[in-house]
């Protein structure tokens, strides 16, 4: 047990760092549903970051630490399961990635070079040619898409769907912590200059014991994401995606009540975190599915204590 | 970053379950009523010695006394081991973690011979006195007074929520010196001294575990002060700082949850909505004990845990309740002559956002010292 960094991880995660400064605004004159990150994607690939989990001396831990970095930025691109899966179902597959999941309009559908196609129980892989795919008007902080073509979809077997849901899930635990830090952050930052009653709203216990309640949730997720990461063991990742799925339904509805009418504005860009939090709670079967796996491979008969 | 223990860390760890293996009673479960309860008090006496005797008492401590400078990691396994197996240190745990350290560092020459040794034994027990009626989450507001008369001093007034308090040699006693939070001081108290009454507290947390001590012109001789004059404040934050993760109650709460699904599971009553609950509180044991590897890590690297111990501590109120709840719902025989454990456990679990502080002081802290919020109006 031990949570420093070694001094190439390190190096790395300060790496990102740097590349997340240069996305940490939003243009004045924006005011969509999500803000598209194109540069801050040009600048992982042309950096070589998408495959930083394939290097031994990374890992994807640092791939980890990295998406939840940058899933803090305003913008938004297909980093997480380029970063976290991709290397775990084929490092040679074309991305963005994206999932598909029975059918429903999904995260970076359209323009996706690799889609996983999960239905019920199996995943498959297609890669969607020109026309397979389109653009869907959305309230997820996503861009969305759907298929309407018909791509060959070639099923992954039993092993290696176990092994993609497992990166999925991991995935989505981690881009989960990186968006309800980021959100609370602005949260906190709001409600310190905001001021009712003569005095800024972060000074009432009420919202303030909100606020801490919610910083334990995301060290939580955090925590729980970072282990299934380096472990990638299926009962660290279901778990790690149960609490991220459970938390974000908690965050997303505190941290909105505290932003009052304001919160609600595209002007004000909380939706940017609160929206793609919701987008990630509904994948991979949602809290239910997370759960069933959760009893499955966590309560196991080698007991801990 | 590594999720995973060394060599030497799983070794100390199977030496700690071979040592409860060999020395826990048959009817060890039936008797583990809480740390408090007398049958355990008893039996910490025996156990406690057996454990220094193994050199499983005080690993942590300096060589110096009866130690041998283990790493934070050693006495965080231990205790993790302990409390998981029902705590038969019973209240001795204090001793351990920081009763007895904070007497290295700030006891006279007399009181360290006078009490180190013994707690290296596993000899004595000791109680803290620092609640009083008036004084709970604001302990500066407290009132027991100690009057310095000639060369003693007299204490008058009154303690309650007392752990231990029944059986204890010995009491850390916080009292007034004078006016304000730099007028306490402490004090080294025998509990048999004339003029201290103890009188338990029936409760629905179990035996032994909450007393009212009383305190009618008891005299303390001057050389029972820890430290100077009003120093408590300093003192105790320090003393409390190597507490600052508190008791690893997740290490029981994963036991007991896990205890819960396997018999819900041979009952075939581990349905969907169990399934839901049980990862919920899964989940929130792993946050915290993640959470607290985290501060004893960051101890090991030689830094002084901030707010980041409150997180924790509160995430660990969430693991209790949320595995206590979980049992009363799906197996509710437990606290009806079921499974003595968990009857304990569940005992144990309530108080857990209650003793050592309220957890609504643990939030406070995160809004100030970690977010940063603005601070409340005073
Ligand atoms: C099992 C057990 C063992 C204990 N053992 C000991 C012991 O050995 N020695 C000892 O000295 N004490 C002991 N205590 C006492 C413990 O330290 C106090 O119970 C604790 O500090 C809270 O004080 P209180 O009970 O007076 O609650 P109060 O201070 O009356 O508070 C009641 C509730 O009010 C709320 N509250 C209080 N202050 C605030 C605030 N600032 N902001 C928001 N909400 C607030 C919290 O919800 C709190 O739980 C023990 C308690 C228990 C339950």
């Amino acid at each position: 047990m031990q949570f420093t960094l070694t001094d190439d991880q390190a190096a790395l995660t300060g790496a990102i760092d740097r590349i997340a400064e240069g996305f940490d605004s939003i243009p004045t004159e924006f005011d969509g549903f999500h803000l598209p990150g194109e540069a801050l994607e040009q600048e992982l690939e042309a950096g070589g970051y998408f495959d930083i989990s394939t290097v031994p001396e990374m890992g994807p831990i640092c791939a980890a630490l990295a998406v939840e970095r940058l899933a803090r930025l305003p913008c938004t691109a297909e980093i997480a399961l380029s970063m976290l899966v991709r290397p775990q179902v084929g490092d040679d597959l074309p991305r963005p990635f994206a999932l598909l999941e029975n059918g429903r309009p999904g995260r970076f559908v359209a323009g996706a070079g690799t889609l996983l196609v999960l239905d019920g129980d199996g995943i498959g892989i297609a890669h969607p040619a020109a026309g397979d795919t389109e653009t869907v008007e959305s309230l997820y902080a996503y861009p969305m898409g759907r298929l309407t073509g018909a791509p060959d979809v070639r099923p992954l077997s039993a092993e290696e769907t176990a092994k993609a849901r497992n990166w999925l899930r991991v995935a989505c635990a981690a881009e989960m912590a990186g968006l309800m830090q980021a959100a609370l952050d602005a949260t906190v930052e709001h409600t310190s200059v905001r001021k009712q009653f003569g005095r800024p709203l972060g000074t009432f216990q009420a919202l303030r014991h909100r606020m801490a309640e919610c910083a334990v949730l995301v060290a939580g997720v955090r925590r729980l994401a970072l282990q299934a990461a380096w472990s990638g063991d299926a009962g660290d990742a279901a778990l790690a995606a149960f609490h991220a799925q459970d938390s974000a339904s908690k965050i997303t509805y505190d941290l909105h009540q505290m932003f009052g009418a304001m919160g609600m504005t595209l002007e004000m860009s909380l939706h940017l975190w609160t929206y793609r939090m919701k987008a990630l709670s509904s994948e991979l079967g949602g809290l239910g599915a997370q759960a069933a796996s959760v009893a499955n491979d966590c309560f196991t008969a080698d007991n801990p204590y | 970053m590594e999720f995973d223990w060394n060599d030497e860390q799983r070794t100390f760890r199977a030496t700690v379950r071979a040592f409860l293996n060999d020395n826990l009673p048959p009817d060890w479960e039936a008797l583990a009523h809480g740390p408090g309860s007398s049958a355990q008090s008893h039996f910490s006496k025996q156990f406690c010695a057996a454990l220094a005797k193994a050199g499983l008492l005080v690993p942590h401590w300096p060589a110096e006394w009866g130690g041998r400078d283990a790493d934070p990691w050693t006495s965080f396994i231990l205790a993790e081991e302990m409390w998981a197996a029902g705590e038969p240190r019973g209240g001795q745990y204090m001793n351990v973690n920081w009763i007895g350290p904070t007497l290295m560092r700030f006891g006279s020459l007399e009181q360290r011979q006078r009490y180190i040794g013994p707690m290296a034994r596993g000899e004595t027990l000791w109680c803290q006195g620092f609640s009083e009626p008036e004084a709970g989450s604001d302990l500066a507001a407290l009132r027991t007074r100690a009057e310095l008369v000639d060369d003693k001093y007299r204490v008058n007034g009154q303690k309650i929520w007392t752990s231990y308090a029944g059986l204890a040699d010995t009491c850390f006693l916080l009292a007034r010196t004078s006016e304000g939070k730099g007028g306490i001081s402490i004090f080294l108290l025998p509990m048999d001294t004339p003029g201290i009454t103890v009188r338990q507290i029936p409760s629905i947390i179990g035996e032994g575990d909450i007393h009212e001590v009383f305190f009618d012109d008891v005299e303390v001789p001057a050389t029972a002060m820890l430290g100077g004059e009003g120093e408590a404040w300093s003192i105790v934050r320090e003393a409390l700082a190597l507490e600052r993760v508190g008791i690893p109650r997740f290490a029981l709460a994963t036991k007991m949850l896990h205890r819960a699904v396997d018999t819900l599971r041979k009952e075939s009553r581990f349905h969907h909505s169990a399934q839901v609950q049980a990862a919920r509180a899964k989940a929130a044991c792993e946050a915290a004990r993640l959470g607290s590897y985290s501060i004893i890590d960051a101890r090991c690297n030689g830094q002084i845990p901030g707010p980041e111990a409150s997180l924790v501590r509160f995430g660990t109120v969430n693991a209790e309740r949320l595995v206590s709840d979980f049992v009363v719902e799906h197996l509710p025989e437990a606290l009806s002559g079921g499974d003595p454990v968990m009857l304990a456990h569940h005992q144990r679990a309530i108080v857990a956002g209650i003793a050592s502080g309220a957890a609504e002081i643990q939030l406070n802290l995160i809004a100030t010292e970690l977010l940063q919020l603005p601070r409340e109006p005073r």
